[in-house]
Formats: structure tokens, sequence, C-alpha cells
């Protein structure tokens, strides 16, 4: 039960900390948003593993001009089986806390092909004590690839395919940590520096 | 080291992602059941494996004694319960069925074009035997693959109400430990088929070369139960199940239990028995055939046999 609580605290350190780092971003004068700000999206993620879960959840997406000329993104995302599969069945309850920064080819068009680094935390609840020996966190090391699609509205598309690196392995890490993952985010430009 | 491991594999997949390499194994027939000169025993002589064909007409008191229906796990062969039944013939007054799941066992042509489903059908061609012949207090051990078996035979109610007495899951795989195996669909094709590494020993008894297309059998059936159980359902009436599971397996993966325990219920609704084990071995029942064998493998594999004993003659 113990282990449970330092994960759970953790977890709750992790989130506050990167929420503080986006809510930092936003409460900078419109000034220095000009400055460094060139969009600043945030939208609804789906996620689904290979043969295992729907994940489900919000993703912040971020470009500055001062990083690397826009071609640079960085994001946040929380997606969890909460609002996927576990809604209302047995799956097992988890969530992934997700930091990633992406390379977006094309950066000027409508259509940007991308590819991105994934790292953050993991937490799934087993919600027994007969399984507190098994692992149920592990640090997420991902990468994935796919297309972003800005239409003329304020709602940019991504899709990609992405593989974890450090999946369970029956001897270590959380069993429920697959390798081929696949999202959908559904962006809402919130700022925008033309 | 496991940076090392990751891109190694991935640079094993790439170079046959190039090379889309495919080739047959190479089999010693002498020595691997995965040749045309070893078969599994219970096919010789079934009598001395399954009690249906043992015991033309059974006394009442046979009828009435307890009879166990082991089942072994993929790849694997009726040697993965021998253990137990020489246990069993020193310790208790039980009735044995060893039974050999389908496609298994012989060639590895045969097994390579078997399904998760002719798997399956022995079993219930031996509980429907049983029950036929008048047998009354069935029960059922299964290790490994032959849990995801019994668990789809216990949804799809081909084993009813009052069928089975006690099930007994040693190391059920729902979920597999090995993560490659659910993108056997994209690489398995190009590798024609994995290797194992078995001893010796276990080269008489289990395949030392497992087909893709069973991997995608087994993938097919693990995640069909996966899904039942994220629906959840009950177990039959007057039905006791209890698991066992490692949790340090290198083949199921101890989440398979959180599954289970989340996913099935007793008939009234209440939690089923189960009992994580600190080992690092898949199926704990089975020691012979095995390289570095501990003294607390052999104390585990003890209890769980004296454990099951005791529940059997409750």
């Amino acid at each position: 039960m113990k282990k449970k609580k330092n994960d759970l605290q953790k977890k709750l350190v992790f989130t506050l900390f990167f929420l503080a780092s986006f809510l930092c971003i936003e409460a900078q004068t419109s000034e220095s948003k000009k400055d460094w700000v060139k969009d600043l999206k945030i939208g609804v993620r789906m996620q689904k593993a290979q043969k295992l879960y729907w994940e489900n959840g919000l993703a912040i997406d971020f470009t500055s001009p001062k990083i690397a000329n826009n071609r640079i993104h960085l994001g946040f995302s929380y997606v969890t089986t909460r609002l996927g599969s576990a809604m209302g069945t047995n799956a097992i309850k988890q969530d992934n806390f997700l930091f990633n920064l992406g390379y977006y080819f094309r950066h000027q068009k409508k259509l940007q092909p991308f590819i991105r680094a994934n790292t953050g935390y993991f937490y799934a609840d087993y919600e027994s004590d007969i399984f507190d020996d098994l692992s149920n966190t592990a640090v997420l090391l991902s990468i994935d690839t796919g297309v972003s699609y800005e239409f003329n509205t304020p709602i940019t598309i991504n899709l990609s395919a992405g593989y974890n690196l450090n999946t369970g392995t029956g001897v270590s890490g959380p069993g429920t940590l697959y390798p081929l993952f696949y999202q959908l985010s559904v962006f809402y430009t919130l700022f925008k520096k033309s | 080291m496991k940076a090392k491991n990751i891109l190694f594999k991935l640079f094993v997949i790439f170079v046959l992602l190039l090379t889309g390499c495919s080739d047959e194994p190479t089999i010693d027939n002498s020595t691997m059941l995965d040749g045309d000169q070893i078969f599994d025993a219970s096919i010789y002589n079934p009598e001395n494996y399954l009690v249906s064909v043992a015991i033309d007409n059974p006394t009442t008191i046979q009828k009435n004694t307890p009879v166990i229906i082991a089942t072994h796990g993929y790849s694997a062969t009726t040697f993965e319960w021998d253990e137990f039944r020489n246990y069993s013939d020193m310790n208790a007054n039980i009735l044995i069925s060893q039974v050999l799941l389908g496609g298994h066992g012989r060639t590895y042509e045969e097994f390579k074009n078997s399904t998760w489903k002719d798997w399956q059908t022995p079993i219930m061609n031996e509980y429907n035997a049983l029950r036929d012949k008048g047998y009354t207090n069935i029960n059922f051990a299964g290790s490994s693959t032959a849990c995801a078996l019994m668990l789809d035979l216990i949804k799809t109610n081909k084993i009813g109400d009052n069928g089975l007495k006690h099930i007994f899951l040693i190391d059920p795989i729902v979920i597999p430990s090995d993560k490659s195996l659910t993108l056997i669909g994209l690489i398995g094709p190009m590798l024609g088929y994995f290797e194992s590494t078995n001893t010796t020993t276990e080269d008489s008894y289990y395949y030392r070369f497992k087909p893709q297309e069973t991997l995608k059998e087994l993938l097919n059936l693990t995640n069909k139960v996966r899904k039942d159980l994220q629906n959840g359902f009950n177990l039959p009436q007057n039905t006791q199940m209890k698991v066992y599971k490692s949790t340090n397996d290198d083949v199921a993966d101890a989440v398979s239990a959180v599954l289970l325990y989340k996913g099935l219920k007793n008939n009234d609704g209440s939690k089923i028995n189960i009992q994580m084990i600190d080992s690092k071995l898949h199926v704990v029942t089975r020691l012979d055939g095995r390289d570095n064998i501990t003294q607390e493998d052999i104390d585990i594999q003890k209890q769980v046999f004296d454990d099951m004993l005791m529940i059997i003659a409750q």
C-alpha cells in the first residue's frame, strides 16, 4: 500500500510539474508571448496500443520562433484508459504522462510530416494488495512519426504511429506497457502569431 | 545493457525486413519433438494417459473418484504434467487424464497447420467422454495456454453449471511477457519461425521451433480471452477456481493474474482465489528437464501440488 501511495505522489508531482510549466508560458505578458510563442494549441488525443487498450486524454502543443524557427514542437499529453478501455469495463486503469519534442518538416505548409521523441511516466493501478510486488510504474521512452494537417479553421489534426522502447518484459516493467501504438490528436489553436 | 538489447532487436528486425527470409527450420529428427520420429507417448498408448480410454466400464466408486483433466501449454506435451501424476499416485486417491492438445506432440508441419480451436478440441473430448461414462467429480488443471483455452470454454458456456468442481490454473497466459508477440502479424511472415532455448531433455517434449502461424493463433486466443475478461464473466455454478501465478515469469506476464482477478468472478460474484508465487519459472509445477533447479523451486512445486490435492480432497 505504501508503495502505491508513493507512486501516486510521484504521479501528482509529475503532473503538477508539467502543468505548471505550461501555465507559466500562458501567464507571460502578451509582449513576451509575441516574442516566444508562434502557436499554442490544446486538444484531445486518442491512443490505441496494438492488441491492447484505448487510452484517451488531453494534449498541448507549442512552437516558438526562438526554437529552431518553429520547426520544433514541444508538447505535453495525458492519456489514460480511465477515459478509454477502462470506462465501465475491467481493463486496467493506467495513466501516461508524456512530454514530447517533435521535429516538423514543411513547417510553413498545411501538411507537415513529423518525427517525435517522447518521455514521461507510466502508472498502472492493480487495485489489490495481492499484486503489490508487481511492477506498475515505468519511465516512458518512445518515438513516433506521422503527419499533421492544419485546416483553415483553427483546427489541426495529427496522426502518428509510435514505438515504446521500454515495455514490460514479464520480469521487469508493467505488463500492460505495449510496444506499438497509434495516435490521433485534434488540436484547437489557442494562440497563433501570424 | 537494456538499451543495447533494444537496439540489437531493432537491428535484427530491420535486417530481416530487408532480407525477407523465412527459411524452414533445420530439424534433428532423432532428438527433437519437431521431427518425424519422436511423438508424444499418449498418441501410442492413450490408455496410459486418458481415464476415459483406460477404464471401459467404471464402477460406482471410480465414478465418484475425483478425476483431474491435466492439460499442458503451447508447444508442450503431456510431459508437463508427468510430475503431478507421479506425485498424486503416491499421495492421493485420484484419477488423472493427461490430455494432449490438438496439433501438439506430432511433427512441426502438423503443429504449424493447427489452430487454437484444434488445440482446444481434445479437452472437450475428454470432458464429454468422462461425463458420458458417469464421472461425477471432474476437475481441471491447466498450465499456461491450457488456462486460456479453459477460460474460453467457460466463457462460451461449453462447460456449464456443475460441469467441473475445481479448476486449477498454473501460470495462465493472458498477457505475453515478450511483447514482440503483439507484432507477430508484421514480423512473423518474414521470420517464419522462432527458436526456443530448450535443454536437451526439453527438446524431446517441447517444440524447439515455433511456427509464426501458431504464434498468431496464440495471440488470437490470448487477445480474445483478454477482451472477454475486460467485459467480465462468472464461473459456472458449483465450480471453484484457484490460480497460481509466478511473479517473474518470462513467458506469461504476471499482470495476467490482475486481469483474471478483475475480470473473472465466482458464480456468486465473489473474487476468485489467486496466489502469487515468488518464482522466476514459467509453469512452476514442471521442474523435470530444466537446468539449475533450486531447492526453493522444489518447495514451491510441492506446496502447489499439496494445495491442489488438499482442495480436491475437501
